[in-house]
């Protein structure tokens, strides 16, 4: 029964059937399921899905559709979890955005869709935001890192700003800063002090998740 | 001839009294959807064999389903969060005021911007575009050496990054600055080069639309028969500064196009949505933006190019859908995997002025490597893919023949996309001081024209 529940849930997941995976969470969840088992199940499946992306074996809409099917599941299980195990679940918040200035955004989108395909909870600002926007939305949310997104040679100086005012603010610690987009370097990351770069968004997952792990386990 | 601007201050208003909703819902609930339902519903199915499909059907089909795209959902303001949309009627009106042939440029220069047809004898426009920054001390000379060529109808600059010294900033006094300078030293090139009234597309380095305004004026800067670009946001959506733009340019009294490219693996999924998007940008370049011509990009999600199989097919189709169905004017942009100073870049050049030129569009040509490389783009691609444009409408070519040659000459490229080479920067390829190629770009160029040549293109020279 488990099992059988739990390959219904990933399929349901992965086909992005909202409507159909939260009603067999609701009763995998009524029934006592195993909710560690089945999130690893979810985990390892997701990752097909932004594998399949990345090849553009399925795209943005498929790509979202699962995201969404699996942010809904999530609010179901996590209450569970919690109580469970009595730790947050939650993998890491991230607050994104394009920088000041600039109104490029299709690839800020996709690096978020591809964040909460992998679990994180992802707040994205949309674009020309302020510098002083992202940390507030940060210090609002409880993030965990600021990702920022710049297509323009004449934007990149956005990221730099958000770092320094972090610094101003005593929050440099605080907040993880990640950057990207197509004329951002990762010599560029390192001279604004930026704590990583990449140029995909299954890099930027990548990247997301060792820092949100390096903060966990410091 | 003249366009009417289409009940530009209705529709401005719209912005404001339209539907509401939140912009993620638009494009996930509203936009996505309707895309899908549409291309189910009109059976527009991508064939990898046909990269220029030949039946008049495909294109009839994709037009339909592009005018009802439109007719549904509207043309998203991401800052009223407020959908502009129009009826059937209006559409109609609309399209039926488009006068389809625009005089541009002025004097000796001027020239005539006009729709074309599908499989149309009447050579392309080509709008010559390195579409990238240049370092600014190359910014002069480079606009000399482009403007140098024959076949160039119209042309649109380099982008600057710094001015007078200065680092850019976008919303700064120095994208101003910025912009002021590109400005000047376009219309200062154009004059040395001997052709003072040439058609200029500009201003790629003004961001803001305080800084696009800045430049119009008819002694330095951007004239009334220039052109200036306003870009669609991905997908179907606008935005305050860009309609902003839009007014001033309808008050100032220039031409304005569309830039628009709708992005294959993105929101329009497959090559089948991409098709119909760039075409449905038409009716938001006729209705919101009031332009006279629509300047395309559709573009590959992992390539940035649209030099792909799948692209290739999306750049036709839109075309013969646009071409079949108004008067409208379709300018379609090439984006190369490949870098200049490389064969691939020529044999891309030549693909992608096939595709648009057979199946009804005008050229701009062309950006290379992916366009995202400084200093990466030389006039003589772009002068190939003129010469490609000229020789296939002047030889009557058909789409069958031209399926046949691109298939070749995808043959010769296809598999080399994934890791294109970035090729040579303007100055390795060029001597800078006097704007011409060096010796060994022309044997370039001269060995992959013969071998375009071979596989069945007819040039006059
Ligand atoms: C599409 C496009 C547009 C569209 C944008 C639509 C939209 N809202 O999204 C429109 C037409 C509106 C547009 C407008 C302009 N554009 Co534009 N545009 C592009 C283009 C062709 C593609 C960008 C894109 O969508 N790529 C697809 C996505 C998937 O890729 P991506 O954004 O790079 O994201 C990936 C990675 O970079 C990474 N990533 C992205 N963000 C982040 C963040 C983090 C934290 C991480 C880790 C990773 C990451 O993951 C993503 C997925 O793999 C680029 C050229 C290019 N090659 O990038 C020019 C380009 C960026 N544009 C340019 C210019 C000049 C402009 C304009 C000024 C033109 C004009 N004069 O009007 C305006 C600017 C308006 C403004 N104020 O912002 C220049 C910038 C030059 C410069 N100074 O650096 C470019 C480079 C073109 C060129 N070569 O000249 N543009």
């Amino acid at each position: 029964m488990n099992d059988e529940q739990i390959r219904t849930l990933v399929q349901t997941v992965v086909d992005g059937e909202t409507d159909a995976a939260v009603k067999t969470a609701e009763e995998f969840v009524h029934a006592n399921g195993d909710i560690d088992l089945a999130l690893k199940k979810l985990t390892e499946e997701m990752k097909g899905v932004g594998d399949r992306f990345e090849q553009l074996e399925i795209f943005l809409p498929e790509m979202m559709a699962s995201a969404d099917a699996m942010k809904a599941i999530m609010k179901i299980f996590l209450p569970k979890l919690k109580e469970s195990t009595g730790v947050d679940a939650s993998k890491g918040r991230i607050v994104i955005g394009t920088v000041a200035g600039d109104q490029h955004e299709i690839g800020k989108d996709i690096v978020s869709v591809m964040l909460e395909i992998f679990g994180f909870t992802v707040y994205n600002i949309g674009t020309d935001v302020d510098p002083l926007e992202f940390i507030k939305r940060a210090d609002e949310v409880g993030a965990d890192g600021i990702a920022m997104s710049s297509l323009m040679t004449t934007t990149m100086a956005g990221q730099r700003e958000v770092i320094e005012i972090m610094k101003e603010k005593g929050v440099r610690d605080k907040y993880f800063a990640i950057v990207g987009g197509a004329p951002v370097t990762p010599e560029w990351a390192e001279e604004i002090g930026a704590d990583g770069y990449s140029d995909t968004a299954f890099g930027a997952v990548k990247l997301v998740a060792r820092l949100v792990e390096e903060r966990r386990t410091k | 001839m003249a366009t009417p601007p289409y009940r530009m201050w209705d529709v401005v208003e719209r912005a404001s009294t339209g539907p509401f909703c939140e912009q993620q819902e638009f494009l996930t609930k509203i936009l996505v959807p309707k895309l899908k339902e549409v291309i189910e519903k009109y059976g527009i199915k991508y064939d990898s064999h046909s990269p220029i499909p030949t039946q008049d059907s495909l294109a009839d089909r994709v037009w339909e389903a592009a005018v009802e795209l439109f007719r549904d959902v509207g043309i998203y303001n991401q800052d009223t969060h407020r959908r502009i949309t129009f009826s059937d009627k209006e559409i109609l009106e609309a399209l039926s005021c488009t006068a389809g042939e625009y005089n541009v440029g002025i004097g000796k220069d001027s020239k005539i911007l006009q729709h074309r047809g599908v499989e149309d004898r009447t050579p392309p426009f080509v709008i010559f575009s390195p579409d990238i920054i240049f370092d600014e001390e190359d910014f002069l000379t480079a606009c000399i050496a482009y403007l140098k060529e024959p076949l160039l109808d119209g042309f649109c600059a380099p982008i600057l990054e710094e001015s007078m010294g200065m680092r850019i900033q976008s919303g700064t006094p120095i994208e101003l600055a910025g912009s002021l300078e590109h400005a000047m030293s376009l219309r200062e090139a154009a004059r040395l080069v001997g052709r003072p009234g040439v058609f200029l597309v500009a201003v790629g380095t003004s961001q803001s639309d305080a800084s696009q305004i800045s430049v119009s004026d008819p002694e330095w800067g951007v004239r009334t028969t220039d052109s200036r670009l306003i870009g669609s946001i991905t997908e179907l959506m606008t935005n305050n500064s860009m309609m902003n733009k839009v007014v001033h340019c309808q008050q100032y009294g220039c031409y304005v196009a569309n830039l628009t490219g709708a992005l294959y693996g993105g929101y329009a999924g497959g090559a089948e949505g991409t098709a119909v998007l760039e075409t449905a940008y038409h009716l938001n370049g006729l209705m919101v933006y009031q332009s006279h011509y629509q300047m395309n990009f559709p573009y590959h999600l992992k390539y940035f190019s649209n030099t792909t199989r799948e692209l290739l097919w999306v750049v036709s189709v839109y075309s013969q859908a646009v071409a079949r169905h108004s008067k409208l004017v379709n300018v379609s942009n090439g984006f190369a995997n490949a870098g200049p100073g490389t064969e691939m870049l020529f044999f891309e050049a030549a693909a992608h002025s096939i595709a648009s030129t057979v199946s009804g569009a005008n050229l701009w040509e062309i950006a290379p490597a992916r366009n995202k490389n400084k200093n990466r783009a030389t006039p003589l691609e772009a002068r190939l893919a003129a010469e490609v444009g000229h020789a296939v409408a002047r030889s009557g070519m058909t789409r069958e023949e031209a399926n046949e040659v691109v298939n070749k000459l995808l043959g010769k490229y296809e598999d080399k996309i994934a890791d294109a080479p970035l090729g040579k920067e303007f100055k390795e390829c060029y001597d800078a001081r006097k704007g011409i190629p060096t010796e060994d770009y022309v044997a370039l160029y001269e060995s992959a024209k013969e071998e375009i040549a071979k596989i069945g293109i007819d040039f006059p020279y």
